[in-house]
C-alpha cells in the first residue's frame, strides 16, 4: 500500500481517541497497573500509556480469544434440553497500542479460528475489531522479532500504525478498515511528509540493528521434524516446569480445551485457554499420556511453532519473537536458543543453519 | 448438595426489593443437624432462608465447601457441630476448629464481610441455640445485603483503589556481593562439584547458570564432573531448586542428589521431610552465604529479613575464601531489618474490609490460571492437585472471577502452616498477584496462634493435622 499518513502530535491523536470513545466504541490500550503493563478498557484518552517503552504483560489476545467464553448455555426440563446460544457482542472495539509483535500474533490467530473452518465467535469479534499499533523506538532484550521474519515497524495484523518521532508521530493508515477509522479526521491533519517517513525508516533500522538474534528459516522445520527423537531433547526441557506461563501470555498460541459449568440442571459449556506444557493437555482417560514428560511436552511446544505450523501455513512460524515466553519463564527457558539448538543437532555438520 | 442446585435454579433477583437472603448452613449429623430437628419438632419459628447441609462431621467440612456455597450464590454461611469434648469421632470438631480459625483469618485478611460467615457450636439438645443462631446469622446476612463482589471488585475502577505504602522505602538494602566474590565462589563451587561426581558421593547436581537474559540465572543439572565447569554462582540466582527434587527421585529412589542452595531455600526441605517426600541423607547441601537476590536493582523483600547467611543444613559451605564441610557458624547472627511487606500487611489491615475485598478480588482477576505458583512451590508435590480433580470440579475450570477466587484461597489454605516463604510463587507470577502478602499474613496468623513455623523443626506435627483441647475458638 501507498505510504498514506498524518504527522500527529500526541495529544492530536488522543483526540482522534477521545472521539472513538464518545462514538461508543471500545477501546483497549495498555495501562499501568501495580507496575504492570495491561491492556485494558479505557475510559479516557489520557489513561493510554505509550511513552512507557516496550511491551504489555501479556498479548491482547484475550480480547479477541478470551480466557474463557461460554459456546452455549443449557438447562434442563425433566427429559427436556433447552440450549441457548450466548449473546454476541456488536460493539465496535478497537485496540491501541499494541507492538507490531502482538499484532502479528494475531494474524497468527487469524490462521487458526478463520483461515479454513470459521470459528463463529473470533470471526465475531474479529468483524468487529480494528487494530492500532504501536512501533517500537527501542528493542528489549527478550525481543527478536527479526529472527523470525518481523520487524519493530511490521504492518502485519494492523489497520493503522503509530511511528514514534522526536516529536510526535506519524500514523499510518494499512487497510481500508483502518482508513475508516480515520474518516473525517484526515481533512484536519497534516500529511507527513517525505523526510518525516524517512526518519521513521532510520529508526527502523536503528531497532532492528540493536536486535542480535541471527534469523531462524523456515527451512530448519525439517531439521526440527528430524530432531524429534534427539536425546538433546532430554536436556533442553529438563528445567520446565509445565506451567502455563509461556502459552498464556504468548500472542499466537491458541489452544483452549472445552469445559462444563454448571450442574445437572443448568449450566454453560465453556471454551478456556489451555497449555501443551500442562500433563493433563494429552492425558487420556485411560490414563495413558502420549506426552508422558516435560521435555516431550516442551518439545511439542517448539515443534507446532517452527515446524508444523509453518509446514502448513506457508513458511510462518507460529511465533512472532516477542520473547515474553523467555522473559516471564520461571526458569528462564528460550525458545529462540531452543531452535538453532535442535536443528543444529538433527542436521549434518555442513547443513547446520 | 441438592440445597445448593435448587439454590442456583432459583431466578436471578436482581432488585433489593423482595430479596430474601439465601444461606447455607453446613452442619454435622450428630448435634448440630439434630438440635435442628429438635427444633423443628418444638415447632420453633425461625428464619426459613437456611438450606441445612448434613455431614457426618465437622471434621469432614473442607473450607472448599464453603468457598463453594458462596461460589455457587449463598450470600451467608453457617457452619456448625457438636461441642468440643462431645464429638461423635473424638476429635472431628478438633481439628476442625483448627482449620476453621485459619480459614476465618484468611477470608478477614482478603475483607470477606464478617456477617456472611457464622461458626457456632450447637448440640442435640440446643435447640433453642439453633433458631436463636439461624435468626442472628439471617439478620446479619440481611444487614450485609446480597453477595455480589464473589469474584469480582466492588468498586468501578481501579484508581480508587487505595495504595499499600512503598515496599522498601525507608529500609536500607543490604550491599551486593561484589563481583570478585562471585567470582570467587564460582570457582570454589565449581571445583566441590567436579569432585562430588567423579568419586560418587552424588549422581547429579542441580545448580545456576547463565540465562539468555541480562542478570539471568537460570536451574542447570550436571550430571558429569566436565560440565561443572558450566555453573555459576551471584546475587540472581533466584530459583528455588527445591522443586526438581521430586523429578530426580522418581527417576531413581535412591539417587543421592547435590544441591546449590541459597538458606531460604533450604528451609522447604523441613516440611518436606515431615511430610515424608524425602530423607535428608539423599540430598548433600551445597550452601553458600547469601546476601540477598536481586532483581533490576532491588533487593528482593524476603532478604531483608533473613538472617542466616547459610542453612544450619548446609553439608558444605562455599565461601570466597574456600570450602568447607559443614554450615558457618558465625558468632553473631548478622544484622537484620525488618520486612518491608509488614507494613502492606499493616496497611492493608487498616483498610476497611470493603476496601480489602476489593483489593484483593482485584489481584485475583488479573490471574491467567497458568498454576506457575504451583509450578514453581516446592511443597505444591501432589501427584494431581484439586484443582485438576474434576468428580466432582471442586475449582472451576473457567479462567473468570470465580474461578480465580476459589484457586487462590484454596491454594492459600493447602499451604497455610506448610510455607516457608521462599517467595517463589509470587516472584514467577506474571500477573503480579501478591501471593507473599497472602502466604505471610498466614504465616504470621499461624505463628501467633499455634506457635508453629514450617522450617524449623521436622518431627513437629503440622498445624492443620493436630490439635490442643483448649485451642482458642473466640469466633466460633
Ligand atoms: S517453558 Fe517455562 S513458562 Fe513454559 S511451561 Fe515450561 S516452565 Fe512454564
Ligand atoms: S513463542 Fe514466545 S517469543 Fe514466540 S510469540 Fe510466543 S511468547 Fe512470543
Ligand atoms: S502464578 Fe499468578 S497468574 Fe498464574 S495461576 Fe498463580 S496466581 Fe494465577
Ligand atoms: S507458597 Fe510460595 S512462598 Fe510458600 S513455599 Fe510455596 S512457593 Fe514458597
Amino acid at each position: 500500500m501507498e505510504r498514506e499518513g498524518w504527522r500527529l502530535s500526541d495529544k492530536e491523536w488522543r483526540e482522534w481517541v477521545e472521539a472513538l470513545l464518545r462514538a461508543g466504541k471500545l477501546v483497549i490500550a495498555p495501562v499501568k497497573e501495580n507496575d504492570l503493563l495491561l491492556f485494558r478498557h479505557v475510559l479516557m484518552a489520557d489513561e493510554i500509556s505509550v511513552s512507557d517503552q516496550g511491551k504489555a504483560q501479556w498479548s491482547p489476545k484475550e480480547f479477541l480469544f478470551p480466557r474463557s467464553e461460554p459456546l452455549l448455555i443449557y438447562r434442563l426440563r425433566g427429559a427436556e434440553v433447552d440450549l441457548e446460544e450466548p449473546k454476541a457482542d456488536e460493539r465496535e472495539q478497537v485496540l491501541v497500542g499494541l507492538r507490531p509483535c502482538d499484532a502479528a500474533g494475531l494474524s497468527r490467530l487469524d490462521d487458526i479460528f478463520l483461515l479454513e473452518e470459521q470459528d463463529p465467535s473470533y470471526a465475531q469479534r474479529k468483524k468487529h475489531t480494528t487494530i492500532v499499533s504501536l512501533a517500537c523506538d527501542r528493542a528489549e532484550p527478550e525481543c527478536f522479532c527479526t529472527a523470525v521474519g518481523g520487524s519493530p515497524a511490521g504492518t502485519q495484523g494492523s489497520d493503522l500504525l503509530l511511528l514514534p518521532l522526536d516529536d510526535g508521530w506519524i500514523l499510518r493508515v494499512l487497510t481500508p478498515k483502518g482508513k475508516e477509522l480515520v474518516a473525517g479526521w484526515a481533512a484536519r491533519w497534516r500529511p507527513a511528509l517525505a523526510e518525516d517517513w524517512d526518519r521513521t525508516e532510520e529508526r527502523r533500522s536503528a531497532v532492528e540493528n540493536s536486535i542480535q538474534l541471527s534469523p531462524l528459516s523456515a527451512q530448519w522445520g525439517t531439521a526440527l521434524e528430524k530432531s524429534f527423537g534427539h536425546p538433546l531433547w532430554e536436556s533442553l526441557g529438563q528445567r520446565c516446569l509445565g506451567c502455563g506461563i509461556c502459552a498464556y501470555v504468548c500472542p499466537s498460541c491458541s489452544c483452549f480445551d472445552i469445559n462444563d459449568e454448571g450442574n445437572s440442571f443448568c449450566g454453560t459449556r465453556c471454551r478456556s485457554w489451555d497449555s501443551c506444557a500442562f500433563a493433563r493437555f494429552t492425558l487420556h482417560a485411560s490414563g495413558h499420556n502420549p506426552r508422558p514428560t516435560q521435555p516431550s511436552r516442551y518439545r511439542q511446544r517448539v515443534l507446532h511453532k517452527f515446524a508444523y505450523f509453518p509446514d502448513q501455513h506457508e513458511g510462518r512460524f507460529m511465533c512472532v519473537g516477542c520473547g515474553r515466553c523467555l522473559r516471564l519463564c520461571p526458569v528462564g527457558i528460550d525458545i529462540h536458543h531452543t531452535v538453532e539448538r535442535a536443528a543444529s543437532a538433527a542436521s549434518p555438520e555442513e547443513e547446520r543453519p | 448438595m441438592d440445597q445448593l442446585v435448587e439454590a442456583r435454579e432459583a431466578p436471578e433477583r436482581t432488585t433489593e426489593k423482595g430479596w430474601e437472603p439465601r444461606i447455607v448452613a453446613m452442619v454435622c449429623n450428630w448435634c448440630t443437624y439434630a438440635g435442628a430437628d429438635m427444633a423443628g419438632t418444638a415447632r420453633r419459628v425461625y428464619a426459613p432462608s437456611v438450606r441445612i447441609v448434613r455431614f457426618l462431621c465437622t471434621g469432614r467440612i473442607d473450607p472448599l465447601f464453603i468457598v463453594k456455597a458462596f461460589e455457587q450464590g449463598a450470600d451467608g454461611v453457617v457452619v456448625s457441630g457438636c461441642h468440643p469434648g462431645d464429638c461423635h469421632y473424638v476429635q472431628g470438631n478438633l481439628l476442625a476448629r483448627r482449620r476453621f480459625t485459619v480459614f476465618q483469618a484468611l477470608m478477614d485478611f482478603l475483607g470477606l464481610d464478617r456477617r456472611r460467615l457464622h461458626f457456632a457450636w450447637i448440640s442435640a439438645s440446643e435447640g433453642v441455640k439453633w433458631s436463636r443462631i439461624v435468626d442472628e446469622a439471617t439478620a446479619a446476612v440481611r444487614e450485609a445485603g446480597p453477595l455480589r463482589h464473589w469474584g469480582r471488585p466492588v468498586k468501578g475502577n481501579s484508581s480508587a483503589q487505595p495504595l499499600l505504602p512503598d515496599t522498601d522505602a525507608g529500609i536500607a538494602p543490604r550491599d551486593p556481593p561484589s563481583a570478585e566474590e562471585n567470582q570467587l565462589i564460582t570457582g570454589h563451587l565449581q571445583e566441590l562439584v567436579t569432585n562430588l561426581l567423579s568419586d560418587g558421593t552424588v549422581s547429579t547436581v542441580i545448580g545456576y547458570t547463565a540465562g539468555s537474559l541480562p542478570q539471568q540465572m537460570v536451574p542447570l543439572f550436571v550430571n558429569e564432573p566436565r560440565d561443572a565447569s558450566t555453573l555459576g554462582w551471584n546475587e540472581h540466582c533466584a530459583n528455588n531448586l527445591v522443586i526438581y527434587l521430586p523429578q530426580v527421585l522418581k527417576k531413581n529412589r535412591d539417587a543421592k542428589i547435590g544441591l546449590v542452595t541459597k538458606s531460604c531455600d533450604a528451609r522447604a526441605l523441613i516440611p518436606l521431610i515431615r511430610e515424608g517426600q524425602l530423607r535428608r541423607e539423599q540430598i548433600v547441601l551445597l550452601g553458600i552465604p547469601c546476601r540477598g537476590m536481586w532483581n533490576q536493582g532491588k533487593m528482593a523483600a524476603k532478604c531483608y529479613s533473613c538472617s542466616e547467611e547459610v542453612s544450619p543444613f548446609t553439608d558444605w559451605t562455599i565461601t570466597p575464601e574456600g570450602t568447607k564441610k559443614g554450615s558457618l557458624t558465625s558468632a553473631e547472627r548478622r544484622q537484620v531489618s525488618p520486612d518491608p511487606r509488614d507494613r502492606e500487611i499493616a496497611s492493608l489491615g487498616s483498610f476497611l474490609p470493603e476496601e480489602r475485598w476489593d483489593y484483593w478480588q482485584r489481584q485475583f482477576d488479573r490471574c491467567l490460571r497458568c498454576y506457575a505458583c504451583r509450578a514453581v512451590c516446592p511443597l505444591c508435590y501432589c501427584a494431581t492437585c484439586i484443582s485438576d480433580k474434576n468428580r466432582p470440579q471442586w475449582i472451576p475450570t473457567t479462567i473468570d472471577g470465580k474461578g480465580n477466587m476459589a484457586w487462590n484461597v484454596v491454594r492459600a489454605m493447602h499451604l497455610a502452616g506448610r510455607c516457608i516463604g521462599c517467595d517463589e510463587c509470587a516472584r514467577v507470577c506474571p500477573a503480579g498477584i501478591r501471593l507473599d502478602l497472602l502466604n505471610r499474613g498466614l504465616v504470621q496468623e499461624i505463628e501467633r496462634r499455634f506457635d508453629f513455623c514450617s522450617h524449623v523443626n521436622p518431627e513437629s506435627s503440622p498445624p492443620l493435622t493436630t490439635f490442643q483441647p483448649d485451642d482458642p475458638d473466640e469466633f466460633i
